[in-house]
């Protein structure tokens, strides 16, 4: 096929025929669905997982370096999540994968369930580190204002500093979002079937490169959403930056 | 009311407050005022606790609360503080400012607590900002709005720090004028301040501080009138 030469007429008979064999041809669809839905689950929960481990990893970083003498649990559970985050940020998103498939969830024949875990673990490592940057950049008389009015540390927290962090910390995580979406393209290493595997096995049966296409555009739509999504949130935590 | 015996503070190896005695009595406007870095800002601080004393007892209505284990908060709700940055809550409204603390801490219901910001707010003439954000404000409007936040938890004894400082010149008059009104009241406060005409106005007691220490204390007409420490006169060539 592509041998001949292109013309504008046999460029559209070439596309419709590619299109043909790439998702009608023996109900080919299917596997596209099947990919894009494995790969929208599991970056849907690994994103939650990421945000909700990653807030609480953040959270009790933040209390251990703002007390002044802190209890031997809290200085415990503070080692531990350094090394944790150190760890993930430390080994290659396919070898943690991996990991996850042959060693930790070896038992497992669930691929989205090992990929959301796999996914979501490795993006609390890098939310902690958001949201601790973000609770860091709320200036300290904030703080001072707060605990001033005879507010707790804790009510503080909770109702000045985080409100604040978490706006300032959106961009970045929209980032974040987008990193995992991608990444999870990489699923097909533990023979997880994502959007990208499916297209590489279209592309084996059709002996045509044209899936690559197709699951960048697709990949490119689901990331112009969540960016969309993003930005939305963001204007509307921003209503008080009104001058 | 605040009873401060052998107050001292290090900063790593810096020791900024050398051991401070000193008596707050209710209804007094102390003025504190010195060169920078000689701890009055620090001093103040201590005075809530903002800053964790190194060493002395700090009494307030007969509890040493430089020595609590808890329940510090429940005293600091009786302090109000004003800051030199303002350091209002840029994602509350001008009304959430004011009414957070009262709310939170169970001082009084929303509505209750609505009412009080709304008489707050008509004092200051700033009744139309109520739903506006800090951001919208001059520094002038910013300063007055913390002001009536710290009121609104109706403290016994108000610590102002440099109050007046990061405002532009135009600005400085409207906040000393509802300080010195809460003055006149009778509002028992302590102020860390560069404004000498204010602290000869208002002031019952000035104090000035050098070096981590009380250097000279005295009624305003006395203290700048006729300064005794070499120091002190120093000071005031350069400041007045």
């Amino acid at each position: 096929m592509l041998s001949i030469p292109y013309t504008i007429e046999n460029l559209i008979a070439s596309v419709s025929d590619t299109i043909f064999r790439v998702f009608i041809v023996q109900d080919r669809y299917q596997l596209w669905l099947t990919g894009l839905q494995n790969t929208l689950v599991i970056a849907f929960f690994a994103l939650w997982i990421g945000l909700i481990l990653g807030f609480l990893l953040a959270v009790l970083r933040v209390v251990h370096d703002a007390t002044p003498r802190p209890p031997v649990w809290l200085r415990v559970l503070n080692r531990l999540a350094k090394i944790y985050i150190s760890i993930i940020r430390g080994v290659p998103m396919v070898v943690q994968l991996m990991i996850f498939n042959f060693i930790i969830l070896a038992a497992s024949r669930n691929g989205v369930l090992i990929g959301i875990l796999a996914f979501g673990f490795n993006s609390s490592a890098y939310v902690a580190e958001i949201f601790r940057a973000g609770i860091l950049s709320v200036d300290k008389g904030q703080m001072e204002a707060g605990r001033s009015l005879g507010l707790s540390y804790a009510q503080t927290m909770r109702k000045i500093i985080m409100p604040q962090a978490i706006k300032n910390s959106i961009p970045t995580l929209g980032n974040e979002f987008i990193t995992v979406l991608k990444e999870t393209s990489i699923a097909g290493q533990v023979a997880i079937m994502d959007i990208t595997r499916a297209g590489a096995v279209i592309r084996g049966l059709t002996y045509n490169p044209s899936p690559l296409i197709f699951v960048a555009l697709i990949y490119l739509v689901m990331v112009l959403f969540l960016e969309f999504v993003v930005g939305r949130i963001e204007r509307r935590l921003r209503r008080s930056d009104q001058r | 009311m605040i009873n401060v015996k052998g107050l001292r503070k290090s900063f790593k190896k810096i020791e900024v407050l050398r051991g401070i005695d000193e008596e707050i009595r209710r209804g007094e406007k102390v003025v504190i005022v010195g060169p920078s870095g000689s701890g009055k800002s620090t001093f103040l601080r201590c005075l809530n606790l903002l800053e964790t004393p190194s060493a002395g007892e700090i009494w307030f209505e007969g509890v040493d609360i430089a020595n609590l284990r808890k329940g510090l908060d429940q005293h600091r709700q009786k302090m109000g503080m004003v800051f030199q940055h303002f350091n209002l809550f840029p994602h509350l409204t001008v009304e959430e400012n004011i009414t957070l603390a009262p709310i939170t801490l169970g001082k009084a219901t929303k509505p209750d607590a609505c009412a009080t910001a709304k008489r707050l707010l008509e004092r200051i003439g700033l009744t139309d900002k109520a739903d506006k954000y800090p951001g919208t404000l001059s520094g002038g409007q910013k300063q007055r709005v913390a002001i009536v936040r710290a009121l609104a938890m109706e403290p016994i004894v108000m610590l102002f720090d440099e109050p007046t400082s990061a405002l532009d010149p135009e600005m400085v008059g409207e906040v000393l004028d509802l300080i010195g009104d809460l003055a006149n009241e009778g509002m028992t406060m302590v102020m860390v301040t560069h404004e000498m005409g204010f602290a000869k106005k208002v002031g019952n007691r000035v104090l000035f501080m050098d070096e981590g220490l009380i250097v000279e204390q005295g009624r305003p007409d006395a203290f700048f009138g006729s300064p005794r420490s070499p120091r002190l006169q120093d000071f005031l060539a350069k400041v007045l």
